[in-house]
């Protein structure tokens, strides 16, 4: 059970790196007229449209990555503690810090998503922030499950 | 709904970070103040109020889901604080403290994330 909810916290985290990414792409390198190559479409976006989606899936990843987060605590980080791989923790100390503080931000990135397009400074940030969070958790998760795999 | 979200939504944010990076940074099975609002201890499926330590008998503690709660409470304070201020006023400086805040609080916690990987680093704050 744990390892399939493990399987679909991935895939969840899989959809949400797409959308973010392509959101990051058309705010930050947007497509520019005449432009059709496959890079070019994947940029060609309106960023606001992926502003509920992220929102969902970044809920939706979290909870599940919360639930099975005490599998971890008992079974995979004593045994990396044991073997010394004291970076493999490190990386899922910063994922966790990175996953609340981002989940506290998704209301007032609606907020500026949404409802105030004048503030371009800040909804920028906000995209730099959940793309470079998101996609960092993503990674240092694959790691940790190559280090150490699940119970 | 958007005059009430413009304040409270950074708001909330705002504090919620402010207490979750020290929170995360300054508990210890010895802190003298209590960060986590409960701790779960996975091995055997108990909660506790407060920071509890583990132990040989009752395992690992879990304090990430106490500090979340105990943050989710200090940022609604902010958030209603925030809605009492003038929304002209503070609108603009909470858009950019809404983004600065948690740059400024990941800056922070790498000093304690450190360790992890550089056995040898001291966290600048007691060096």
């Amino acid at each position: 059970m744990d390892t399939a909810l493990l399987i679909i916290h991935s895939v969840c985290a899989l959809f949400l790196i797409g959308a973010i990414t392509h959101q990051a792409l058309g705010v930050f390198w947007p497509r520019q007229p005449g432009q059709t190559d496959f890079v070019a479409k994947a940029r060609g976006i309106n960023p606001a449209g992926y502003v509920t989606a992220i929102m969902v899936l970044y809920v939706v990843t979290f909870l599940l990555g919360a639930y099975i987060y005490p599998v971890y605590r008992v079974y995979v980080r004593p045994p990396l503690q044991d073997l010394m791989l004291t970076y493999a923790i490190g990386l899922f100390e910063i994922k966790e810090n990175f996953a609340a503080i981002g989940l506290a931000m998704l209301p007032a990135y609606w907020y500026f998503w949404k409802k105030a397009p004048e503030y371009t400074t800040t909804r920028k940030a906000m995209v730099a922030i959940y793309f470079l969070t998101i996609w960092y958790n993503f990674i240092a998760g694959h790691l940790l499950n190559n280090v150490r795999g699940f119970a | 709904m958007n005059r009430i979200a413009s304040r409270a939504f950074p708001g909330f944010a705002i504090g919620f970070t402010l207490y979750y990076a020290p929170a995360y940074s300054f508990t210890g099975a010895t802190s003298s103040f209590t960060w986590p609002l409960f701790t779960y201890f996975p091995a055997i499926g108990q909660w506790n109020w407060g920071l509890v330590p583990g132990n040989d008998n009752i395992g690992p503690p879990m304090w990430w889901y106490g500090w979340i709660l105990s943050a989710v409470v200090v940022g609604l304070i902010f958030a209603v604080i925030a809605m009492l201020l003038p929304e002209k006023a503070v609108q603009k400086t909470l858009a950019t403290l809404v983004w600065v805040v948690p740059i400024l609080a990941f800056i922070f916690l790498l000093n304690w994330e450190l360790p992890w990987f550089v056995p040898d680093w001291k966290p600048i704050w007691f060096s």
